[in-house]
């Protein structure tokens, strides 16, 4: 309180009024670009990226489902990025098998969503000319069983306004609790290849 | 020699029968029914209230929703700025700010844009 006092009346005596407002109008400018470049990150986002697995056996049907409903944002600051796919979006060739993924083996009703949440290592986006690598460490959670991953591979590439980012990992269906019936067991392989591709917007 | 032939009908039947079973077609969601209609604001602001009850009675259901068309990208479009409907036409003739109805199956709630998520869309007016 003391102080406040002190200074308002410093500043009464030292500056009239018109150097006081100058002063004034600068703090606001301060103020106002140190919120700016505290509030603006850089986010790129898409809403219809494209994650897909397949776990097929040769000489059997294919097992094999992509999504294309995929809604994924990266942070350009500090390489953050989280993707959130609905289990109900992924589209069989075949669909029967797309009935048996949905009730008996991803439980859709009762796990409609997957999220990776999960940072890119070194990230900086200067770096990003056509076909960067990086490696990104992050949780996956699908069926209600979280999962991390390290270092998978991912490449980027920016082009104007747009990050585009694929890569691809391998996975098994018991990390997720999936059981795979017996009678089916030779036609389902249990390490699924998953594979994604986001062509993110700046926003 | 009947019993033959009532053998061999039998069989030719399960196989058709066994046949159509695993190779079934998809659902059509463009010649169902609606099980729900709803307008693009009301639908958001019962989402917002209550996310998880409301996921859970529309999960792959197919609803009718009529709002004013917010974005347009290639294939999808956005209702008041939160159902976001994919289809699976070509729709190159719709514009922003009109207004239109669209049927199409629910595949979930994206909490991290707060949208509703329809895929398989086509209009319905």
């Amino acid at each position: 309180m003391m102080v406040y006092w002190k200074t308002k009346k410093a500043f009464g005596t030292v500056f009239d009024i018109h150097t006081k407002n100058k002063i004034m109008k600068y703090f606001v400018y301060l103020l106002f670009f140190i919120s700016a470049s505290l509030l603006s990150q850089t986010k790129y986002l898409t809403k219809n990226g494209v994650v897909g697995f397949e776990a097929s056996v040769p000489s059997f049907e294919e097992v094999k489902a992509s999504n294309n409903a995929v809604t994924a944002i990266l942070n350009a600051d500090n390489g953050e990025f989280a993707a959130l796919v609905l289990v109900k979006g992924f589209r069989f060739k075949n669909a029967l098998m797309e009935e048996h993924f949905n009730e008996n083996y991803a439980e859709s009703d009762i796990y409609p969503k997957a999220t990776f949440k999960g940072t890119l290592k070194d990230f900086d986006k200067s770096r990003l000319n056509s076909g960067s690598k990086f490696k990104i460490t992050g949780e996956l959670m699908f069926h209600g069983v979280t999962k991390t991953f390290d270092d998978i591979d991912v490449s980027l590439s920016s082009k104007g306004n747009e990050i585009q980012m694929s890569g691809k990992f391998q996975t098994l269906a018991s990390d997720f609790d999936i059981k795979i019936p017996k009678i089916v067991r030779n036609k389902i392989a249990e390490t699924i290849d998953v594979d994604f591709n986001f062509k993110l917007q700046l926003k | 020699m009947k019993k033959l032939i009532v053998i061999v009908v039998v069989i030719i039947v399960t196989i058709v029968i066994g046949y159509n079973y695993i190779y079934q077609d998809h659902r059509n969601i463009e010649k169902e029914q609606p099980t729900y209609r709803a307008e693009a604001k009301l639908l958001a602001e019962e989402f917002s209230a209550t996310p998880a009850a409301s996921e859970k009675k529309y999960l792959n259901q197919t609803i009718e929703v009529s709002g004013i068309i917010t974005a347009i990208s290639d294939n999808t479009i956005t209702l008041d700025k939160t159902v976001y409907c994919q289809f699976s036409m070509n729709i190159s003739g719709l514009q922003e700010h009109n207004r239109i109805q669209v049927k199409g199956r629910f595949i979930g709630y994206d909490d991290l844009l707060e949208e509703i998520k329809l895929d398989q869309c086509s209009i319905s007016n």
